[in-house]
């Protein structure tokens, strides 16, 4: 089963799921205690957090249900930064070559696409 | 060997996102180890039910790959160091490829990253490596790319400029 820990607390919402993929937006709370950290004096939303905002996403959406286990972040291309407050969109696609099933997340904020996510998974034990 | 101390001179994160606790092994400009304790008392185990089962109370991937970017980041400005992204240069993401997760890590794990230096051109850097339990391989890195950039640019200019640099 996948990990319940997380660096986003930040709220993630379901907007849309269709069969062959799903929207989820974030709100990028300002408050978030990581921000303490990174950086003090120049918050800016780690480029991991935005992976995890496609996984959790991709968790939260996934067709057929069962247990998804995260094998691999196959690419990512970091297009722009992300700051707190921003609100960002998850636009999920989902593609299957058996045994795995790979999301292809494309985020965008309101000044356009900050990243385009490639995850892999496998069905995981129940 | 670089202690915590000469970590926090290199790098700006603080807590709760400084995800290395020391460096050893290190060869300017090609390679390094750095060494993390995975502990249950970091803020993303916080507020948790009391039921969850070992798997999930796995550490995030996400900060796997974080924890591997900051040593990462070490070898990068080890020769020119500048913790103050306020007025120096911050290192950015330009992209990630390949990174598998082979084992779940829990609290009580000491990670051991080996990063290397694939190459280094005009303030892009690209690494590769892995992370091992003991013998067990945790994560391997195909390639992750950063940019060295001006702290001024990311501050003030427009957020193309930013992504110009990146791509």
């Amino acid at each position: 089963m996948p990990t319940v820990c997380s660096p986003v607390t930040s709220a993630l919402t379901v907007e849309e799921v269709t069969g062959a993929g799903a929207v989820t937006t974030v709100a990028v709370a300002p408050d978030d205690p990581l921000f303490a950290g990174h950086f003090p004096g120049f918050p800016i939303f780690p480029g991991v957090c935005l992976v995890e905002c496609a996984h959790r996403s991709a968790l939260a959406t996934a067709p057929g249900g069962g247990h998804l286990e995260l094998e691999a972040i196959e690419s990512v291309r970091f297009l722009e930064p992300t700051f707190p407050g921003d609100r960002l969109t998850v636009d999920l696609r989902w593609s299957s070559t058996y045994p795995a099933l790979t999301c292809r997340a494309e985020i965008s904020s309101a000044g356009g696409v900050v990243a385009k996510i490639r995850l892999r998974y496998s069905a995981g034990e129940e | 060997m670089l202690s915590t101390a000469e970590i926090r001179a290199l790098l700006p994160h603080r807590f709760p996102m400084l995800l290395i606790d020391a460096v050893t092994d290190l060869v300017p400009g090609r390679s390094l180890t750095a060494v993390t304790a995975i502990s249950a008392n970091e803020p993303w185990y916080a507020g948790l039910p009391d039921d969850l089962t070992g798997p999930q109370l796995a550490y995030p991937e996400a900060l796997l790959v974080e924890s591997w970017c900051q040593a990462a980041g070490v070898l990068a400005t080890v020769d020119a160091p500048n913790p103050d992204v306020l007025t120096g240069r911050v290192m950015l993401f330009g992209g990630i490829s390949d990174v598998v997760f082979h084992r779940a890590v829990l609290p009580g794990d000491v990670l051991h990253h080996r990063v290397r230096l694939q190459r280094s051109v005009g303030g892009t850097l690209v690494f590769d490596g892995r992370s091992v339990l003991g013998d067990a391989v945790v994560m391997t890195v195909g390639r992750i790319t950063m940019a060295l950039r001006p702290a001024g640019e990311l501050r003030s200019g427009p957020r193309h400029a930013v992504a110009g640099a990146i791509r």
